[in-house]
């Protein structure tokens, strides 16, 4: 007897330090339970309403949850896909806009969705404190509600319509008027306990563990969700996603959970699949700020001499092992819409770099440098790191002797957008569909200083200024556009900044996952057709 | 001399010599056995080593020659670690000859700084240090340095306690010669060997520390050192584990060569004190 309670007891301690040491939820019947997706999370938001975060981090979750008036599309009109809003049009003077809603959504508590909450999410939340509804909905005056179905958005001055319908999947979360009015909107439970009108609830959130989502049993689309239960595991190991979907402890790792350097192995696994698509309207960009207050740089010959330095092909092949794409300009290729090719480009050529600084007057010291800079690169990505590295080398190969400084994601945001305390930097900024809310504030002057990602080089240009100022109150939307392809020219020709490369994100999937990456946000949309083969 | 040659002849010391002695030549000599800067882009990226001849190490991420990082690397290692451990030991000698040879209050203050920077794990305080003032390598020989005073502190401390009673001492201060002088030329280099055997130890944690705060991104980032190029193989340690492997085995290498330096440097001490 005593033998088998100590062997007994042994397993117990075994199997506990086993437990104690992957420190992971198990699901013990993950398998059996067929429809259950679980995936991996790599951050636990404090602030899951996505009303008011208008982040990736906060949709990849949330957005199962809350949905927007419009989500983004590969063939719908306007690159759009309907959700809470079966239409939309604009006033042919831009200053106001007429939505049309869904009829029969119901908010998860079971009360009906009207456009009340429509008026009061936009009102109240997007315009005074969303990050990006803040400039969509700057002019935003009043939304008159005629009927439990229309909401009619007024402005104060002309909105173009290509702007709001652009920025709809990412600045229009609606969240319910019956839980929010008369409350501290910021301090609301709602805002994590989330209420919306999407295909999963979220009904479980263990911190550090996993938030659970269940299926939705009065959503408004037909047949949807597929899915019985989500499960969002929090992983915050990167190298531990790819050995998770190999042990099929998780079924999809997204937002490149999985390292770029694992994939080449990880894709020969079989059973599982290696996706770049789905992340065309989360482009990514890298690029190189350049602080005009340094003599050397405010010389449009040495910005010309760096644009010539940089190898573009081997940041696309060495860094981003191939998902990239090299850029011409300061507006990606997945923005169809607006990008434009014919810009002056800056192939890779060492001689022409080094007979351009000549020229500026920079000539070769005793040493063979012509000049220092202080160089640094954002700490959010391995690659925006690694090209830090190639820059001082690329560098160094034209006489400019860079001196790389790293800081944490704090000091590094102080250092470059408050105290300008830089010569060069390199960051990824995000293209948010439209140039007015993304790409013309890395160039737009007359911005105070402590405004993270935006023009903090102190460059300044009037006709560039005007250009994107006109844009923002231009409602035609073909004249809209060539406003923004003129700004691309004069990006390209005068380089304020130098965009290198373009990228987005990898999903890796086991292949039971079915319709995976059908939109161009797919990993932050609603995931309402999403399924597993069993 | 006849230290020297004790050292020499205990196996730990020989073998620890002479695995410094080759590393100093490395470092030394680096810039001749891989001339340029180590950092620079040479080849095709992720080369596998022993297959080319030119990269025998073979190239990492960027195609940065992994040996040429290797030996560059050792000039860092050696410098840092060596730096900081005669900063430690330098301030850590004065601090407790002082507090030894003075006493009463000034020694209780001072040991009671000593007590609360063992209490603070000293890579935290290297961490914080650096990630504060920005990492360059005089910062980081200084953080390290910051860690490891306060042993050499107390340790000098407890010899002088025991040596300004001796009769020599006793003497010295009878025929009236200055406290200074006392402090410096008759208690000082009595207190020191042992203090110099534990040097050796702080020069191999100085080394690891050093190491460390590379690994986790607060190295310099324009000199290469072992910790960085370990921290960037680590990101691709499943196909290349290369990258990895040899930068650790020359730490491994470093540090048992300085551990059995120090082995040998206390064995030749005790046994020469042993004789009378």
């Amino acid at each position: 007897m005593t033998i088998a309670t100590l062997s007994r007891r042994t397993l117990l301690q075994a199997g506990g330090t086993l437990l104690a040491s992957t420190a992971l939820p198990t699901f013990a019947i993950a398998q059996g339970a067929g429809n259950r997706l679980i995936v991996a999370a790599d951050s636990e938001p404090k602030n899951l309403n996505p009303a008011i975060v208008a982040s990736n981090g906060v949709f990849f979750s949330a957005s199962k949850v809350v949905e927007p008036l419009a989500e983004a599309s590969f063939d719908g009109k306007d690159g759009l896909a309907p959700r809470l809003a079966t239409s939309w049009e604009g006033s042919a003077d831009g200053k106001s806009v007429t939505f049309k809603l869904r009829e029969g959504v119901k908010w998860h508590d079971g009360k009906p969705f009207t456009s009340a909450d429509v008026a009061y999410s936009a009102l109240n939340i997007w315009k005074p404190l969303q990050n990006l509804g803040r400039l969509v909905f700057a002019n935003l005056e009043a939304v008159d509600t005629p009927d439990a179905t229309t909401a009619v958005f007024k402005f104060s001055k002309p909105t173009p319509l290509q702007l709001i319908r652009n920025a709809l999947p990412v600045v229009s979360s609606v969240v319910p008027k019956h839980l929010y009015e008369g409350t501290d909107i910021a301090t609301n439970p709602a805002n994590v306990k989330l209420v919306g009108t999407g295909p999963f609830k979220l009904t479980e959130y263990k911190p550090g563990e996993y938030y659970r989502l269940t299926r939705n049993a009065d959503y408004w689309g037909k047949g949807e969700p597929k899915l019985d239960e989500i499960i969002f595991r929090v992983l915050p190991d990167r190298a531990g996603a790819g050995a998770a979907l190999e042990a099929e402890e998780i079924q999809l790792a997204a937002f490149s959970a999985v390292p770029l350097t694992d994939l080449a192995r990880i894709s020969k696994v079989p059973g599982i699949k290696v996706i770049s698509k789905g992340y065309e309207a989360l482009t990514y960009q890298l690029v190189v700020e350049i602080n005009h207050r340094r003599k050397e740089l405010a010389d449009v010959k040495v910005r010309q001499a760096i644009a010539h330095a940089i190898d573009k092909k081997f940041v696309v092949d060495t860094i981003f092992l191939g998902y990239a794409a090299a850029s011409t300009g300061p507006v990606p290729k997945n923005a169809p819409e607006f990008y434009d090719a014919s810009v002056p480009t800056y192939a890779f050529d060492t001689a022409k770099a080094n007979a351009l600084l000549d020229e500026a007057g920079y000539k070769k010291g005793a040493n063979g440098t012509r000049f220092s800079l202080k160089l640094r690169p954002a700490p959010y990505f391995n690659e925006t790191k690694q090209f830090g590295d190639y820059l001082r080398q690329a560098l160094a190969a034209v006489g400019i002797d860079a001196q790389l400084i790293n800081a944490d994601s704090a000091a590094h945001q102080k250092a470059v957008y408050t105290d300008h305390d830089f010569d060069l930097a390199i960051g990824p900024p995000v293209f948010r569909g439209d140039p007015a809310i993304s790409t013309t504030i890395l160039v737009r002057s007359g911005i105070p200083a402590g405004v993270p990602f935006s023009n903090q080089g102190g460059y300044e240009n009037k006709e560039l200024d005007g250009i994107i100022a006109k844009a923002a109150e231009t409602v035609d939307t073909a004249a809209r556009t060539e406003l923004y392809k003129q700004f691309q020219k004069i990006v390209a020709t005068d380089l304020p900044l130098i965009n290198v490369a373009e990228w987005g994100f990898i999903t890796v999937a086991r292949d039971t996952v079915q319709n995976v990456s059908n939109n161009p946000r797919w990993a932050v949309s609603n995931w309402s057709d999403t399924a597993l083969k069993s | 001399m006849r230290l020297l040659r004790d050292l020499v002849r205990t196996p730990e010391g020989a073998i620890g010599l002479g695995i410094l002695a080759a590393l100093m030549l490395v470092a030394l000599f680096a810039p001749v056995l891989s001339p340029g800067d180590p950092l620079r882009i040479t080849g095709r990226a992720l080369l596998p080593p022993f297959t080319d001849p030119a990269f025998p190490l073979g190239t990492d991420r960027l195609g940065r020659d992994v040996l040429a990082g290797i030996l560059h690397g050792t000039h860092t290692s050696l410098a840092v670690g060596l730096a900081a451990a005669l900063a430690a030991i330098a301030i850590g000698l004065c601090v407790g000859l002082t507090a030894g040879f003075a006493g009463g209050l000034v020694d209780e203050g001072l040991m009671r700084v000593v007590d609360a920077f063992q209490i603070v794990p000293s890579f935290l305080l290297a961490l914080a240090f650096v990630s504060v003032i920005g990492a360059s390598v005089p910062v980081v020989v200084l953080a390290i340095a910051l860690g490891a005073w306060a042993d050499p502190a107390r340790l000098t401390r407890a010899q002088v306690l025991s040596i300004r009673e001796r009769d020599y001492v006793a003497s010295a201060r009878v025929i009236g010669m200055h406290p200074a002088e006392i402090a410096f030329r008759e208690i000082l280099p009595n207190a020191l060997p042992p203090v110099l055997a534990l040097s050796a130890i702080i020069v191999a944690a100085a080394i690891l520390t050093e190491a460390a705060l590379s690994f986790l991104g607060l190295g310099d980032p324009n000199v290469v050192t072992w910790g960085s190029m370990i921290a960037e193989g680590r990101n691709i340690l499943r196909s290349s584990p290369s990258l990895s492997i040899f930068p650790g085995i020359a730490l491994v290498v470093t540090v048992v060569g300085v551990y059995l330096f120090s082995e040998g440097l206390t064995k030749a001490l005790s046994s020469r004190r042993l004789e009378p």
